[in-house]
């Protein structure tokens, strides 16, 4: 079945060129995500299922089209899970577009990014070529980190075949605590916390109509939870109210994100966009029209704005940091994704021209021509 | 052996013009020619493989460096970066056509941010100094490889370094931020964020590993990460290698992530003992390093599962250590395994493979055969957790045949290694050691890319030419040999 | 290592064992993180395993120059690498082949040789060194500063008059060459502690110069003499019973524990070399020996508290892999002792190495007075003369540095506390 879908893609792939290029899409649960491109879809949904899983070993190999849902529930019969905890943004969401979106939930700043978890991939290049790189051991340094460059790269170097990912046993013990306190005020706090030997695995600073609080996930041994619990203190949320949160949390579903489709273009009267904040943890309280919510221990922050995007993207730069416009119309999103010095542009325009040198899938999801 | 470096182009380097050139940008004193100054560089620490350089650069200022680089791009010189040469796959042998690039005297922690949890220092400071600037702030920087009192960090990056608590804390890669430095043409670029991740493709994972070969590294900021509050380690004896190969996966499959999982047999532990004198139990054929760290009670906790575990696992005696002098002199001896082997041989080299867990035990036993195929002693140092093997190949370089039987024997292993689910290499890197490795692991389209992924960032191919990927004309030649074996 | 001797040493004793040693050497470079001048430098030629491979390179027939005896003379010889090196690499051994064989190589000129040719025969000599040093005084403001920052502000404290008791107990101490002019107290003290601990300490008058500092000045052979009249002059001694012969300097004790290895090959000398070798301690060693006689000693003594910051001489911590033991005595007389950062390496002083480098010297001497100061003691303690006087001239006036009252030798401060008044130990504090 393999054999005849990556046969599949090859022809199609060697049939398509830049002036008809290929979109590589799954669920297309993260269609809004990037620059909008166009080109005829390449459904990766009927290339499915585990291909191989040894909970000893800590890794699971996927086809790329396998629903995120089905394999986050392979792994929990094992009792294991993705660390990472990616967002679905809707029930379609593949494996494949996991990887390729390179997004990561509330326990990023703990346990690490979509990349950090990507210990192998199966793919076909712009020639039609099928390729591995990577494996499924914990360690690899055999020629260039391929798998890693593919997470987050929306589908601009290749077609995922498969994805190698290293799992990890779920932690025995979990408690959610919520204190009220101002946004500088958890800056400060959350990094204090950071430097000290405390299982916090997820951080989160809102204001809502109650006020403005900050949530806090511990997980680990039961003895270090609660050891945790004593010295952070606030109250405790009941176990269902708090994995409702982060889950709402990690799907963009609390009151703060708007809902879906009632983004607006920057500036414009239709409503706020959604920023996407990745600063140092250390930086300050951004000073932007409309409201903010806090994550990864401050490292990233989600921002509903209207604001001119030059501004956003002055404000945060001179933070340390980069801002993508996260949802917004598509005029909006036209530059999705934080300038690049030319250097960089360079060498990412050269990357894309070695893994698809014929333009045959569609660019620009990322940068302008790329 | 090795002294030319057959997978890169030809480059009609002129010495006199090379000299004359960088003479120019750097005072004589730092600037190198002679034979004399240049043989103590012809290798790192891999000395089988050496290489004279047509010059040896020492750098002070980023100026200088991108000068140098500016120059060499201009004249077609190849260029190889170098941190402290403690590398074990030759990614810093030098290119006999070119200039050797050392980056040592780049040892200045700029700043330790105890708020932000990271440290930006230059590329030639030490691991270990690291940890040691980092320590009054009760923050560490996690990758530890057993090299790490010596080998820097640009050198770390460059080989994506795990170590001996990888298992738990990642590798360098998970513990860069951010790395500037320049192209091969001079360019400056600056690649990751302050933050934890960055605009575009994710470049950064791309530089660890890199070999030096896509761009010439000036600054890293690295995360640290705060100091359990308490860590112990079991040391488990056994009777046989392959009872404790198949302990360590009965320690995962447990549910365990420890923070440190490592092995060593016999022929390591009497290398070891004598220099780092831990009291280690000289009879057993094997031992384990298991290590537990976090709150006392957590560590309570997980040191009974452990023992637990191990004891069901057929372990003859446990012992875990009293204090934190004892669980430190237990990890320096393994930490000193590689050079202490050098006690009991002239010379060794150094694999790195790595295997599935549940392989361990079968990989141990086909060592052993090989041992008495090749007629060369075997000392096996794994990071076991990883399943990245270190088996330490014993040689005499002063008797004929020796080196050529070694290589041999390391060959086996490697491809033994990509035969049961591996790699040829887990945190060593492939530099000239592997290459020929590289197309076992590796079809010709696989390697092409690999290629044009260089030439994205070194379109000149002038940086660390003919390491890390072979040319396909290797390869061509390996699969025709092996196709007449087979 | 793979080595190819060259002929004009391969079959000499030397050059066997040079290549036992260059074949131990597996070239890791964990030697190099612990290097002094490789700290500073950063070159490869300034570490010990480049040094290591310069050598090689010289007695594998390859070219010798200025360029390869430029590093070797960079290096301080204070074996840190030794303490580093898993594999067991006998440094130091390797040096001193390497550099005769360079010397010979590679003569020096002119002033240089000028220099080190007054360093052998002037500094082994009490009778030519401490007049020398009372003229260096009065001419100080004329000289090159590397020789004038050598000639000492003030010479350590006056002697304590040496005990006078005849006991059955007796050790032999070496007097050393600069010791006594330039720091009388030292030996005073170290008779005054042995003489508490019923042990009576003889100065043998006929011997001198160890021969450490002929010996890494490439004068072997002249060294070699040296520690054959020292063996002369100790040996009546040693046939009487002496039970150990004391040395109040670790440089010096480094150098006489290996009489026993350089002149093995001498067949006069050799068994009397190694048994003077084996009966040669540091104080220290001897010191905590005697721990169950001395402890009662100071049991009354003052609770002093004073902060003390201790330098460990290379010659101490890794010539004769003596370590904490100081420490522990220092402690056990009531000091307190001051975190030192870095304390495995040189102060820059080794031997004739300040006159020689005096750029790497002053550099080190500089870092290693912060790192000493930065626990702010009261008094800094060490263990040989040699780099008693480089910190002491780093230190400058005692008006540049109020709060510290100088570098005074271990033993002498361990003196002090014995000879302070008794106080009711339940008093225990007095300043």
């Amino acid at each position: 079945m393999s054999q005849a879908f990556e046969q599949q893609c090859r022809e199609r792939i060697l049939a398509a060129s830049a002036g008809a290029p290929l979109l590589i899409q799954g669920g297309g649960s993260k269609a809004f995500y990037g620059r909008p491109v166009q080109g005829e879809i390449l459904d990766t949904r009927s290339h499915r299922g585990v291909v191989a899983y040894e909970p000893t070993e800590l890794v699971v190999t996927v086809k790329a089209g396998t629903p995120l849902a089905e394999l986050e529930a392979v792994l929990a019969e094992k009792g294991q899970y993705l660390a990472f905890e990616p967002p679905h943004f809707g029930s379609e969401a593949t494996v494949g577009g996991m990887v390729a979106a390179g997004l990561s939930g509330p326990r990023r700043a703990q346990a690490g990014a979509v990349r950090d978890f990507v210990l192998g991939v199966r793919l076909m290049d712009g020639q039609g070529q099928a390729l591995n790189f990577g494996g499924q051991v914990m360690k690899n340094v055999a020629g260039y980190d391929v798998p890693r460059l593919m997470a987050g790269s929306l589908g601009q170097l290749g077609l995922l075949l498969e994805v190698s990912l290293k799992v990890l046993p779920r932690p025995v013990a979990e408690a959610t605590l919520r204190l009220e306190t101002s946004q500088a005020k958890a800056l400060t706090l959350m990094n204090q916390w950071g430097g000290k030997p405390l299982p916090i695995v997820a951080t989160a600073w809102e204001k809502t109509g109650e006020g403005e609080s900050l949530t806090v996930r511990l997980a680990g041994a039961r003895a270090a939870v609660q050891s945790a619990q004593a010295v952070l203190g606030g109250d405790v949320l009941e176990r269902g109210a708090a994995a409702a949160f982060w889950d709402d949390l990690r799907e963009q579903r609390l009151p703060f994100f708007p809902a879906a489709g009632s983004f607006g273009a920057t500036g414009s009267a239709g409503g706020p966009a959604l920023w996407r904040l990745s600063l140092p943890s250390t930086a300050p309280t951004l000073e932007l029209p409309g409201p903010q919510l806090v994550e990864w221990g401050g490292a990233q922050r989600w921002l509903a704005s209207d604001a001119q995007a030059r501004h956003v993207r002055e404000v945060v730069e001179k933070a340390g940091g980069h801002a993508t416009l996260f949802r917004g119309t598509a005029e909006a999103r036209e530059q999705a994704f934080h300038p690049l010095a030319a250097p960089l542009l360079a060498i990412h325009r050269r990357l894309r021209a070695s893994f698809d040198p014929r333009g045959a899938f569609a660019a620009g999801r990322l940068y302008e021509g790329l | 052996m090795g002294d030319r470096l057959p997978d890169s182009p030809d480059f009609a380097t002129d010495r006199a013009a090379l000299l004359a050139g960088l003479g120019r940008i750097l005072p004589a004193s730092r600037l190198y020619g002679e034979l004399e100054d240049l043989k103590p560089y012809e290798c790192d620490g891999l000395t089988a493989y050496r290489n004279l350089p047509l010059a040896v650069a020492l750098p002070e200022t980023e100026a200088e460096v991108q000068s140098i680089l500016k120059f060499c791009s201009a004249n077609q010189v190849p260029v190889v970066p170098r941190g402290a040469a403690t590398g074990l796959s030759g990614g810093a042998m030098p290119h006999h056509q070119g200039l050797l690039l050392s980056l040592a005297k780049f040892k200045k922690i700029l700043k330790v941010n105890p708020v932000a949890r990271t440290a930006l220092v230059q590329p030639g400071v030490r691991n270990l100094a690291v940890s040691e600037a980092a320590a009054p702030y009760n923050l560490y920087y996690a990758p530890d490889p057993s090299s790490q009192i010596a080998c820097t960090i640009g050198g770390n990056v460059s080989e994506n370094s795990g170590g001996v608590h990888c298992l738990k804390y990642g590798l360098t890669v998970h513990n860069v931020l951010q790395v500037r430095g320049y192209t091969m043409e001079g360019e400056p670029v600056t690649i990751g964020s302050a933050g934890l991740d960055a605009a575009g493709l994710d470049l950064l994972a791309v530089m660890n590993g890199s070999e030096g070969m896509l761009t010439v590294i000036t600054e890293v900021l690295v995360k640290l990460t705060p100091k359990p509050q308490v860590a112990k380690v079991v040391l488990a004896y056994f009777d046989s290698v392959t009872k404790a190969g198949n302990a360590v996966a009965d320690v995962i499959a447990a549910g365990i992530i420890p923070a440190g999982l490592e092995m060593m047999d016999k022929a390591a532990t009497h290398a070891v003992e004598p220099y780092v004198q831990a009291g280690y139990d000289l009879e057993a054929e094997a031992v384990l390093l298991c290590e537990s760290d976090g709150t006392p009670e957590e560590v309570e906790e997980e040191i009974a599962a452990m023992r637990a575990v191990l004891e069901k696992s057929g372990a003859t005696s446990l012992r875990v250590s009293a204090n934190e002098a004892e669980r430190l002199r237990f990890w320096a001896g393994r930490k000193a395994a590689f050079p202490a082997v050098g006690r009991i041989t002239p010379d060794y080299l150094c694999m790195d493979g790595t295997i599935p867990r549940k392989n361990l035990a079968k990989m141990l036993l086909a060592i052993a055969d090989m041992e008495k195929k090749y007629g060369l002693r075997c000392a096996n140092v794994f990071h076991a957790g990883d399943g990245n093997l270190h088996p330490l190949i014993m040689y005499d370089a002063n008797q004929p045949g020796e080196l050529e039987r070694a290589t041999a024997f390391g060959a086996e292993i490697l491809e033994l290694s990509v035969a049961l689910g591996g790699s040829i290499t887990g945190e060593h890197g492939v530099g000239v050691e592997k290459i020929t490795q590289m197309c076992a692991q590796f079809t010709p389209e696989e390697l092409a890319l690999f290629h044009g992924l260089k030439a994205a960032f070194d379109p000149a191919g002038l940086l660390n030419p003919g390491k890390a990927v072979p040319t396909p004309a290797r390869c061509r030649e390996y699969r025709q040999i092996r196709g007449e074996q087979a | 290592m793979q080595t190819q001797l060259a002929d004009f040493i391969k079959d000499t004793p030397e050059g066997r064992e040079a290549d036992a040693i260059l074949r131990t050497c597996v070239h890791c470079g964990f030697c190099t993180a612990t290097c002094p001048t490789y700290q500073l430098l950063g070159d490869e030629l300034d570490g010990p395993r480049g040094r290591i491979y310069l050598i090689k390179q010289v007695l594998e027939g390859g070219p010798v120059t200025e360029r390869t005896r430029l590093h070797l003379d960079r290096c301080l010889t204070c074996r840190s690498c030794e303490t580093t090196c898993p594999s067991g690499v006998k440094y130091h051994r390797l040096l001193d082949i390497g550099r005769q064989v360079v010397e010979e190589n590679v003569p020096r000129g002119g002033l240089e040789a000028l220099t080190r040719l007054a360093l052998k025969e002037v500094l082994p000599r009490p009778w030519l060194f401490n007049p020398a040093v009372a003229v260096g005084k009065v001419l100080k403001p004329f000289l090159p500063s590397a020789l004038g920052d050598k000639i000492p502000e003030a010479a350590g404290a006056p002697a304590k008059p040496r005990p006078t008791a005849v006991r059955q107990r007796k050790v032999l101490a070496l007097a050393g060459c600069v010791q006594p002019g330039l720091a009388p107290n030292i030996n005073a003290a170290a008779a005054r502690v042995l003489d508490r601990l019923g042990i009576q300490m003889i100065e043998e008058e006929k011997a001198g110069c160890c021969g450490a500092l002929r010996f890494h000045l490439n004068a072997q052979e002249a060294a070699l003499d040296d520690m054959r009249r020292n063996i002369d002059a100790w040996w009546p001694h040693v046939e009487a019973g002496a039970e150990a012969i004391l040395m109040t300097a670790s440089g010096c004790g480094a150098h006489v524990k290996e009489y026993g290895l350089l002149l093995k090959d001498d067949p006069l000398y050799a068994a009397k070399a190694a048994r003077i070798a084996d009966l040669t301690q540091d104080a220290a060693e001897l010191v905590m020996a005697q721990k169950d006689a001395l402890l009662p000693l100071l049991a009354h003594r003052p609770a002093a508290g004073r902060k003390v910051a201790f330098h460990s001489p290379c010659t101490l911590q890794h010539g004769q892999k003596i370590r904490g033991v100081v420490e522990e005595l220092l402690e056990a007389a009531g000091f307190t002792l001051t975190p030192v950062a870095d304390s495995h390496l040189c102060c820059g002083s080794a031997g004739t190495y300040s006159i020689l480098q005096p750029v790497l010297s002053k550099q080190l001497r500089d870092n290693k007075l912060s790192a000493l100061t930065a626990g702010l003691p009261e008094v800094i303690a060490t263990a040989n003369i040699g780099c008693l006087t480089h910190l002491q001239s780093g230190l400058g006036s005692p008006s540049s540095r109020p709060s510290i009252a100088g570098v005074r030798h271990w033993i002498e401060l361990l003196e002090d506390q014995l000879t302070a008044p008794e106080t009711d130990s339940a008093a225990g504090t007095v300043a």
